[in-house]
């Protein structure tokens, strides 16, 4: 029961950067364009943030906040490629998404060798501090799980997740949004300037993503490296598919999916486990994603039109 | 359809134009090489070859570059293409490199520098054993030195050196503290957090363990002394949240102080550290002071406060004395070299800070130390050693 | 030359020299020399150190053995580019090769040469059997082939390690135990040639996979009935084609000659099998690779040799003080701009193909 207390807590910390970067995903292919660029957008975002917590923290004690608005704006500007690329220009929007993960983890590191004369961002002091909430972490139970010692970008993931759900669903804006993912030509025909929308849908991707990745560098490290990202990105797109592209699925997925993480930190304390391998745990959520995927495989997808090239002309 | 092929091969035109234009500029302003000599005398020229991750890694790595900054300043000399300028003169032209991320270039890095005229090549970190071996043969006239690994047959007329460290002895000394620290309170336990599941690592636990079963009889009952690492390859020395993990639930399980060994996954512990309100102990270079003379961050002398003391390794003399060989006497021995309690290449770190939570028990560290220089104590260096240590103590 | 030939030879040709000016300008705003790059591209290649005025044949061997697994990427993710797959899974095929290679020259016993064809025998089966399992799952359920070969790129990074670690048994938890000399590629003969590089045998079945990728491509009917699958898949299906069957082996073809990079890299650039940290890039610089080289085989053997050259010069480059990430800032900058102006000639020929007068000079050309 002990364990359950520590590791909890540990498993929202690290599920809520996938969260948010799904949720990201998520916009972005209900608009129509794929964006596999999320892990790249997550590292611009992560480098950013840390890069301004580190110049703000001697005069700010909420420098970490500053750099989390930092990571979202950079991730914003990274993401704008993506839309320009993919939208304007049409180009096939997998090979754009691959470009930016490439160019996402060069870009990074030459900075930071510009910036820091290392191959990673100067080292930040404490990033997010963990807090807990008063009041609300004396709840028998769920307190401790919950409140105490919690990471703030879950809280932050929550809010999003419920705000994600509602804007997309039970707003005109969601509706035609959708709209332009499932049938962009009846939209258009509706009178929906598909391609705006669709830029929305991925700035708003990376936006999310860039936060994302501020986050998780914020509250898992004390500096911007190489691989302090690490596949998270790819990771968030398995939870958007887990979650079936609606926001409280991708909560869901992500919180499974940061369980998994955490497990192999305690799986040598639980007796069944503790044989098993660490490589075991690391695998589990990408071997679990494949699943999914044959799963639902049969029953509708993503959005309809996701991937495909926005041909005005076409019926 | 002519027209596009019209535009296109313009474009590519104009495109080849600018790309020429940018190269001759370029190479127009282009700075002397290194081969440039100054005035007419040719520098010495030291090199030093990082690990995956570079500097900044707050420990280890950084340590050797703080190495390079003395030789630097002792000898005036330079350290080439670094952006902090360090420059005190021309007489000896220091550089380094830093490996990418796998690892795989480390053979060809040191093939470059030892091509470049470098007459001492560092490679730090024991990935580099295989590699230092190899190139060793095929280039007779460079030394090479290798930080923390081990290359079998050496001689003292070999090319190569191994700097070693007696981290268990170090680590002893720190377990032995923490066990005197912790003697007031029965329950108490202590912890230790290593990096990478590896041999080099396993010396500092079995120390740690065996120091504090040593000072203190209740650690000698199995579960009190706590341990846990964090991976298994590199990326374990740069993983601040497992470590933090690893450290919350030590904590909450009853340990008062825990140890490190992992690096730069250090920070971790120490905000775990100042999550709980229990101590911690550094590695590598005296973290609690850096922390404490932060002077960009107020936010890090919380952290400071909880460092008990550090584990000193002291790459950085290593490093010195080593160069300091070469520059004084033209060469430098080959074989195995061990930096150990007896010259102060391991060590217990004291400042100002923490000089005063140190005081009550520096009498006792002091016999500690003195004990094991002259060999009357032998302090374990793998877990099955440490076993029989503690054994042996009942 | 036909002139569509003609338009896509410029199309990765512009792409490149714009990602080498995009560089360039990169390099000069933060203070860098661009010329240094160069130079170091320059004897990355071909040796010779033009300011020291020396020659050093060690970084021709070095530049060959960049080139070699990125070329064999580069031909995995084109040819399944020309049957309309995206092969994001050529990491991981490569790995599940390196994992085959690694099991038959320490698991089995043959005198040299043998040894070392079973050992790429074997990497080509592993790798298409990582290759074959999206095909299949693409070919019968329709799961898209892009995330699910991501997804088992990480489940051949992880197997290998555990692998590593505990079937083939680590010692230093870095490698394997060493090969034996009868598995290698690797020969002192052509490391003495060429000064100590790690200049290996490998560049024999990476040249005849470029043969055999144009062979299969452009000369048989399979390799037709694959590009035709490629270009429009129900009017091939229409045309009585086994679409399902094709896009199978067309990504079992692909994942062989990924996982044979993992051969070359296993018994010819080491001689050992690694514990990896992270993926190393290979799959990516794959899809660089086939983009600029036009998914065609002899566009990918060029096309590799110009990212060879690349990451051969990069310790070079770090030690004049340019940042190596350089080169994945290029690259990146080449794949954008290939992407960008396939986007825009698809646009020009979706509107062209509309107007009347294109419809006019079509019918009279």
């Amino acid at each position: 029961m002990n364990i359950l207390y520590s590791m909890i807590p540990i498993a929202l910390a690290y599920s809520a950067p996938l969260v948010i970067a799904a949720l990201g995903g998520l916009f972005s292919e209900r608009s129509g364009i794929v964006n596999i660029a999320l892990e790249g957008i997550m590292m611009v975002g992560g480098f950013t943030a840390a890069s301004v917590t580190v110049a703000l923290e001697p005069i700010s004690p909420a420098a970490g906040y500053w750099g989390l608005l930092a990571g979202l704006a950079a991730g914003v500007v990274f993401s704008s490629l993506h839309a320009f690329t993919s939208i304007n220009l049409k180009a096939n929007q997998v090979i754009s998404g691959t470009a930016l993960n490439i160019l996402a983890g060069g870009l990074t590191v030459y900075l930071a060798q510009i910036l820091f004369h290392q191959q990673r961002t100067a080292a930040f002091t404490s990033g997010l501090v963990k807090v807990s909430v008063p009041g609300l972490k004396s709840i028998p139970l769920l307190g401790p799980l919950l409140f105490v010692n919690a990471s703030p970008p879950f809280y932050i993931a929550v809010v999003l997740v419920a705000l994600s759900w509602f804007v997309v669903f039970k707003t005109p804006f969601g509706l035609r949004l959708r709209a332009c993912g499932e049938h962009p030509q009846a939209a258009a025909s509706m009178g929906i300037d598909v391609l705006r929308f669709r830029y929305v849908g991925v700035l708003l991707s990376g936006a999310f993503a860039g936060l994302a990745g501020g986050a998780l560098v914020l509250t898992q490290d004390i500096q911007y490296t190489a691989v302090s990202i690490h596949g998270s990105g790819f990771i968030a797109m398995a939870c958007l598919i887990f979650g079936k592209w609606n926001p409280f699925g991708v909560l869901g997925a992500g919180i499974f999916f940061g369980l998994s993480q955490a497990l192999s930190l305690y799986a040598k304390d639980i007796r069944f486990l503790a044989g098993i391998p660490s490589e075991f745990f690391y695998l589990l959520p990408y071997a679990l994603t494949i699943l999914a995927l044959l799963v639902f495989a049969g029953k509708a997808v993503g959005p309809k039109a996701a991937g495909e090239i926005y041909d005005a002309g076409k019926r | 359809m002519r027209s596009r092929g019209n535009r296109g091969a313009a474009r590519a035109l104009l495109a080849a134009a600018a790309l020429a234009a940018a190269g001759l500029l370029s190479l127009s302003c282009s700075k002397p090489g290194p081969e440039a000599g100054q005035k007419g005398e040719e520098p010495l020229r030291i090199a030093i070859a990082f690990d995956v991750g570079g500097r900044g890694d707050g420990a280890f790595n950084d340590s050797a570059y703080a190495g390079l900054v003395q030789v630097a300043k002792a000898y005036g000399g330079k350290i080439v293409g670094d952006p902090d300028r360090v420059d005190h003169g021309g007489k000896v032209e220091l550089r380094y490199l830093e490996s990418k991320l796998g690892g795989q270039d480390r053979e060809q890095l040191l093939r470059v520098l030892s091509e470049e005229g470098n007459r001492l090549v560092f490679g730090v970190g024991f990935m580099f054993a295989e590699s230092i071996a190899r190139v060793a043969k095929d280039f007779p006239n460079v030394h090479y030195a290798l930080v923390d690994g081990v290359v079998p047959d050496l001689a003292e007329g070999s090319n190569v050196t191994c700097l070693g460290f007696a981290e268990e002895e170090g680590s002893f000394l720190v377990g032995a503290l923490s066990g005197l620290a912790v003697a007031d309170k029965p329950g108490a336990k202590v912890g230790f957090i290593g990096g990478m599941d590896t041999p080099l690592i396993h010396r500092f636990q079995a120390g740690f363990a065996a120091g504090a079963a040593y000072a203190n009889p209740r650690l000698r009952k199995p579960g009190m002394v706590l341990g846990q690492y964090i991976g298994r390859d590199g990326s374990a020395f740069n993983d601040p949240k497992t470590a933090a993990a690893i450290a919350s639930t030590m904590y909450k399980g009853g340990a008062e102080i825990v140890y490190h060994a992992a690096g730069g996954s250090g920070a971790g512990l120490f905000e775990a550290a100042a999550a709980a309100g229990k101590l911690a102990v550094g590695v590598d270079s005296d973290q609690g002071y850096s922390l404490m003379t932060d002077a960009k961050d107020p936010a890090a002398r919380e952290l400071g406060g909880r460092v008990l003391t550090s584990m000193l390794k002291r790459v950085d003399q290593a490093v010195f004395l080593t160069a300091k060989e070469l520059v004084e006497s033209g060469k430098v021995r080959g074989g195995y070299r061990t930096f150990s309690l007896a010259d102060d290449g391991v060590g217990v770190a004291k400042n100002e800070f923490n000089s005063g939570k140190l005081a009550p028990y520096e009498a006792e560290l002091d016999a500690l130390k003195a004990r094991i220089v002259a060999g009357e104590i032998k302090v374990p260096a793998d877990a099955e050693a440490a076993a029989a240590f503690v054994k042996g103590l009942k | 030359m036909p002139k569509h030939k003609k338009q896509s030879i410029l199309v990765p040709i512009v792409a490149i020299l714009f990602g080498f000016a995009l560089g360039a300008v990169v390099l000069v705003l933060t203070g860098r020399n661009p010329g240094s790059m160069f130079l170091a591209m320059f004897q990355g290649a071909t040796g010779i150190n033009v300011k020291a005025g020396t020659f050093n044949p060690r970084y021709i061997g070095e530049f060959v053995i960049q080139s070699m697994p990125i070329m064999l990427s580069g031909l995995s993710v084109a040819f399944a580019f020309r049957t309309g797959l995206f092969n994001i899974g050529a990491e991981g095929q490569l790995i599940a090769g390196s994992v085959a290679a690694t099991a038959v020259a320490l698991w089995v016993q043959a005198p040299p040469g043998v040894h070392a064809v079973l050992v790429l025998l074997a990497a080509a089966a592993a790798g298409a059997f990582w290759g074959a399992i999206p095909g299949w799952l693409k070919a019968r359920f329709n799961v898209h082939e892009v995330v699910i070969t991501i997804m088992m790129n990480y489940l051949a990074l992880f197997l290998n390690n555990w692998m590593v670690l505990y079937v083939f048994g680590s010692k230093d938890r870095i490698k394997t135990a060493l090969f034996p000399a009868s598995a290698l590629l690797k020969d002192d003969a052509l490391a003495a040639l060429t000064n100590g590089s790690r200049l290996n045998w490998g560049f024999v079945p990476v040249l005849l996979s470029v043969l055999l990728s144009w062979f299969i491509i452009e000369k048989t009917t399979f390799g037709y009935s694959l590009r035709a699958v490629g270009f429009n898949k129900e009017g091939a299906r229409y045309a009585g084609m086994k679409v399902e069957r094709n896009i199978v082996l067309s990504m079992a073809i692909a994942g062989a000659f990924a996982g044979l990079a993992g051969a070359v890299i296993t018994t010819g650039t080491f001689n050992y099998g690694r514990f990896l940290p992270g993926a190393e890039g290979y799959g990516m610089d794959g899809i660089a690779v086939a983009l600029v080289g036009g998914n065609a085989a002899f566009g990918v053997f060029f096309s590799a040799l110009l990212f060879g050259m690349l990451k051969a010069a990069q310790p070079l480059m770090q030690s004049q003080g340019v940042p190596k990430e350089i080169a994945s800032i290029i690259q990146a900058s080449i794949v954008l701009f290939i992407a960008m102006r396939l986007g825009i000639e698809t646009l020009i020929s979706r509107l062209k193909r509309k107007s009347p007068e294109t419809l006019g000079e079509e019918a009279g050309t």
